[in-house]
């Protein structure tokens, strides 16, 4: 099987305390949109959408945790419940195939056993060796296409930069690398985020996933492979569901502009201020 | 430094303070500045394996050092108290301002006619000068008189030893069944608390919760009791009455290490579960499944004796004292999963700095409150009762430092009004706070990533450690340590009590009794463990009076020689009165206090409070989950315009906010006016009788919408046996209601009207 990070939110342990998407932030300079103070009180999907809007911008966050509840389930029971979230690093990154940018070949060295690949990639890729959806922010061009395809509000514009580019969670790639863990397990105070690779068959992720506890968020109408699971009480994830399965081809809408390479003159007309 | 995020950053092992749990940190630091911050991985409460956790509010100290709110220099008053109006001033005016106004009030009524409100790091160096200027009224902790008093009165009492006050040695890590009343563990971050709590539950412990609103820890509990607020102790009784009965109580403990059984056996023999059902609006089946689970577990079980627990004022010790003995009857003490005991830490001696124990007034504040010792200090709401009249002695000078005392202490209108009558009062603050805004000078403090401070020993489980905070960063503007400022205010009103310059002289004397240095504790990452001794030991356990051996006393003849019951009995709490809900309170995991809500990320992930309304009382008056809605209480205070939240998580007869919020600085430019604050509407308040804390949950509101007053109707209602809390006549309230009953058959008649056309 082919490497795939991924990782297992335990709702049961999570308690809603949200150091996993303040560390990020920290950790990855994300900075503060106070337009969008609040985010965590977000209730559901459709709401969720709204927030990033398709041109980009809106809240910046790599990582969050907005909270559900208590109320009442279909059984009549009281739940309360989070749903923390991050990029899912898809099977199918749709963000991948709306990015507008131009592949170039690009040589990967995989950090554990030096083995090498080419890969043309464009300037969002799922990296070949470990399966993390990377930006190469040399090239984004800060469009904004990946942003509003997203079906999970994953990605970000960062306009206050000079030149406005994507972000998103990148599963710590870069700390991994250096021998760290991710910055939100690193710091979850309940141990309720477990990662892990996929391919290996001894990993507490494959286990669970194995053994069908932990889910993912996905939904008849988006399935794209996403690999980060929830696992928890039957209550607790009826009320994730209910709220945050996505239930938008957010994508489809996409790729007609990224054709018309709106996204392009998009970008030149945001960059006009900053000429004057 | 050219790695992306925080690798290759310059790490400073240090201690947290962005609440008081402390947790050992990693301040990491890139061209200058703090970039992040993550747990000593070495500890062995936060760091464990390859995590290092702090939580959001540890995340975000980078954004309390960085807040451009930040008070950095001196400042001195221009306009009127509480306008916020301020100069400039240099050091040396302001501290020179700062002792002649203290001397000249020492000298005109006497040394206690000064008071200091403190908490935290800051407040010690302080203290001291405090204790110098000879003042009793010393150390007036809102820690404890607003918050821990009554827990650590009845455990105090009834165990030898604090067995949860600032600490909390629950061993819920190995626990077979937990108990929380009231306690919302998970919305009250304490990492290392969270942690052993979770570890417990994900191990299989039960868990039940007991809390007039759905909690997050009641949201993983196998039986929540949604109580009437107020009747805990009716609960506890009948559950101890039940433990007795059917003989689920550990005999072995009870014979060995407890003394008076029989007079708690007796005292309870009435507390049937039926008549705690009816007392607490609770289902008896639930209650009596509840009290087997956990006695099922014995003596595994941890009966969470509360931390925050100045709630109603009477009564309240009464409620920790019977958590004390149902913990006690399950032998849940010195056990693995229930209470444990601390280790004993020896730190050295404190050569260079002088000991000095002012002497008490003739007529101490706190005289009336038997139980306030050991503790030094007096009832904060004595010292604003005196303030304001003069008796028994007039206090003229407040100094502040690491409080906020008007989001703190109940009814801060009445503080405000002590405040205008003062000749002096300032404060030593990092942000501009509603108490700072109300000073004459204030003081620049440094944020703990900016200063040395001192030794800080956990003596808890799995393991202990001894760690030291040391700065990351150099202080920005003027900002000045606390050791230097208590020096130069010492020198200034002529005398001394520190004898060196340096923090690093004072840890190093306390590391000696660990036969460390600060050098050595760097060397080992910035922490050392220590073993462990004797959490499970009974027998070789010493308490607090210097007695060995675990003596649990089920019934407390101290309490009986000043003529409180010696065993708990309940004492019921006023029922709100007609068409007004209880305003209950609690916290959020991302705020401390009403100390954060200025931060930039805190402030992203949580910037308002949410007022909780039960869904079905909702529903009858017309209120949709995030209405914008006004609460008044029942002396007509009215709070800031804060969104509802509908669920039916809350019972009917309570409205719950988070505290914290609905800041009155304006000078705060985050936290100004966001959300509604919960102390301003704690108008009223009970003092407790024990030691003189001051009641939290005897305030009441209701609702105001588009301008309307709406009525609360009572879904649940009262049995005969709680009283009802009576509006004075003629309050503001009072005559609101007239009016607004009057004004309501009005608008009737013109809606009729209205519909007529």
């Amino acid at each position: 099987m082919r490497h795939q990070w991924a990782m297992v939110i335990d709702l049961d342990r999570c308690v809603g305390c949200h150091a996993c998407a303040v560390a990020c932030r920290a950790e990855w300079q994300v900075p503060v949109n106070h337009d969008y103070d609040g985010y965590s009180f977000i209730k559901d999907y459709d709401q969720w959408l709204e927030v990033v809007s398709p041109e980009g911008g809106g809240d910046y966050r790599r990582n969050w945790v907005l909270r559900l509840g208590p109320e009442r389930t279909s059984k009549g029971e009281i739940a309360f419940t989070f749903f923390p979230g991050l990029c899912n690093h898809c099977d199918q990154p749709v963000c991948v195939d709306v990015c507008p940018v131009d592949p170039e070949e690009r040589e990967f060295v995989d950090f554990k056993t030096g083995k090498k690949t080419t890969m043309q990639i464009k300037a969002t890729y799922k990296e070949p060796f470990y399966g993390a959806v990377l930006i190469d922010k040399e090239r984004c061009i800060g469009c904004g296409n990946c942003v509003a395809a997203c079906p999970y509000r994953a990605r970000y514009l960062n306009d206050t930069l000079d030149e406005p580019k994507a972000d998103k969670c990148t599963f710590c790639y870069e700390r991994i690398v250096h021998g760290e863990i991710p910055a939100c397990v690193k710091t979850c105070i309940a141990d309720a985020r477990i990662f892990g690779d996929l391919a290996d068959p001894n990993s507490e992720v494959s286990k669970l996933v194995r053994s069908g506890k932990a889910r993912r968020l996905e939904s008849e109408m988006v399935k794209i492979g996403p690999n980060v699971y929830f696992m928890g009480k039957e209550k607790n994830l009826e009320l994730l569901f209910k709220h945050f399965a996505p239930r938008k081809r957010t994508w489809e809408e996409v790729e007609v502009r990224a054709r018309t390479r709106r996204g392009v003159l998009k970008m030149a007309l945001r960059k006009l201020p900053h000429l004057g | 430094q050219d790695l992306p995020g925080s690798l290759g950053a310059k790490e400073v092992p240090s201690v947290c303070e962005m609440c008081f749990w402390r947790c050992p940190i990693v301040a990491k630091v890139k061209g200058g500045k703090v970039v992040k911050i993550e747990g000593n991985p070495k500890s062995p409460t936060n760091g464990r394996g390859d995590k290092a956790r702090v939580c959001a509010r540890g995340n975000s100290g980078i954004k309390l050092l960085y807040d451009p709110d930040r008070v950095l220099h001196p400042l001195k008053r221009v306009g009127e108290r509480g306008e916020g109006k301020f100069v400039k001033i240099s050091w040396d005016e302001a501290l020179d301002e700062v002792a002649e106004n203290l001397k000249r009030v020492r000298d005109k009524y006497g040394p206690h006619a000064i008071a200091y409100f403190d908490h935290g790091a800051s407040a010690e160096a302080l203290r001291e000068v405090f204790k110098g200027l000879g003042t009793e009224n010393y150390s007036n902790e809102p820690a404890f008189f607003q918050c821990v008093g009554p827990v650590a009165v009845a455990y105090i009492n009834a165990m030898g030893y604090l067995a949860s006050g600032t600490m909390q040695y629950t061993d819920m890590a190995n626990a077979k069944a937990i108990l929380l009343v009231g306690s919302h563990v998970g919305e009250n971050v304490h990492v290392s608390h969270v942690m052993d709590f979770v570890e417990g539950l994900s191990k299989g412990a039960k868990l039940v919760v007991v809390d007039p609103r759905f909690s997050v820890a009641a949201a993983k509990a196998d039986i929540w009791l949604p109580i009437r607020p107020g009747t805990d102790t009716a609960l506890l009784l009948a559950w101890i009455n039940y433990v007795i009965e059917h003989g689920l109580y550990d005999r072995e403990f009870v014979s060995k290490y407890c003394e008076g059984f029989e007079a708690v056996k007796k005292a309870v023999k009435d507390w049937t579960l039926e008549r705690a059902a009816r007392i607490c609006d609770l289902p008896k089946d639930k209650m009596e499944e509840a009290i087997k689970i956990l006695a099922s577990a014995r003596p595994h079980v941890c009966i969470h004796p509360g931390r925050h627990s100045t709630w109603y004022g009477k009564g309240d010790v009464y409620r920790h004292q019977a958590l004390a003995v149902l913990a006690a009857l399950f032998g849940g003490i010195g056990t693995p999963g229930g209470l444990y005991f601390p280790t004993h830490i020896p730190l050295g001696h404190l050569g260079r700095v002088k000991e000095i124990n002012p002497q008490p007034s003739a007529t101490p504040l706190k005289e009336k409150y038997p139980f306030s010792g050991p503790f030094p200090g007096s009832p904060t709401n004595e010292i604003i009762q005196a303030t304001l009249t003069g008796k028994p002695y007039p206090i003229k000078a407040w100094g502040v430092c690491g409080v906020n005392i008007l989001q703190t202490i109940p009814n801060p209108y009445q503080t405000m009004e002590a405040i205008k009558k003062l000749d002096f009062i300032f404060s030593f603050e990092i942000l501009p706070t509603e108490t700072a805004i109300w000073s004459d000078i204030v003081l620049p403090d440094t944020v703990y990533l900016e200063r040395y401070d001192d030794v800080y020993v956990y003596d808890g489980l799995p393991q202990c450690y001894v760690t030291a905070r040391q700065p990351a960063v150099e202080p920005l503007g003027e900002a000045k340590s606390p050791l230097w400022v208590a020096k130069e205010l010492a020198r200034r009103l002529g005398f001394e009590i520190f004898f060196t310059e340096s923090e690093l002289d004072i840890i190093n004397d306390k590391l000696r009794g660990l036969n460390l240095t600060f050098e050595e504790l760097q060397k080992e990452g910035g922490l050392v463990v220590l073993p462990a001794k004797g959490a499970y030991d009974r027998e070789n356990f010493k308490n607090l009076f210097g007695e060995k051996g675990l003596k649990v006393k089920l019934a407390i003849e101290d309490f009986e020689d000043e003529d409180f019951s010696p065993v708990p009995v309940f004492e019921p709490t006023p029922a709100p009165p007609k068409g007004f809900a209880r305003l209950i309170y609690g916290r959020v995991p991302v705020h401390t206090f009403s100390r954060t809500m200025n931060n930039e990320w805190l402030h992203h992930e949580w910037p308002e409070n949410h007022a909780w309304i039960n869904d079905e009382v909702a529903t009858k008056l017309g209120i949709r989950d995030g209405d914008e809605i006004v609460l008044e209480n029942q002396d007509g205070k009215r709070s800031f315009p804060v969104k509802a939240k509908v669920t039916p998580g809350i019972r009917p007869d309570c409205i719950y906010l988070p505290h914290g919020f609905g800041s009155r600085s304006p000078k705060l430019s985050r936290a100004y006016k966001k959300g509604a604050s919960d102390q301003f509407l704690i108008t009223h308040y009970v003092q407790d009788p024990f030691m003189g804390s001051s009641s939290h949950r005897t305030s009441f509101v209701r609702i105001v919408k588009d301008g309307k007053v709406l009525d609360i109707p009572e879904l649940r209602p009262v049995p005969p046996e709680i009283p009802r809390f009576e509006l004075a006549a003629g309050s503001a309230a009072g005559c609101r209601i007239e009016k607004h009953l009057k004004h309501k058959k009005r608008r009737h008649k013109k809606t009729h009207a209205i519909e007529g056309c």
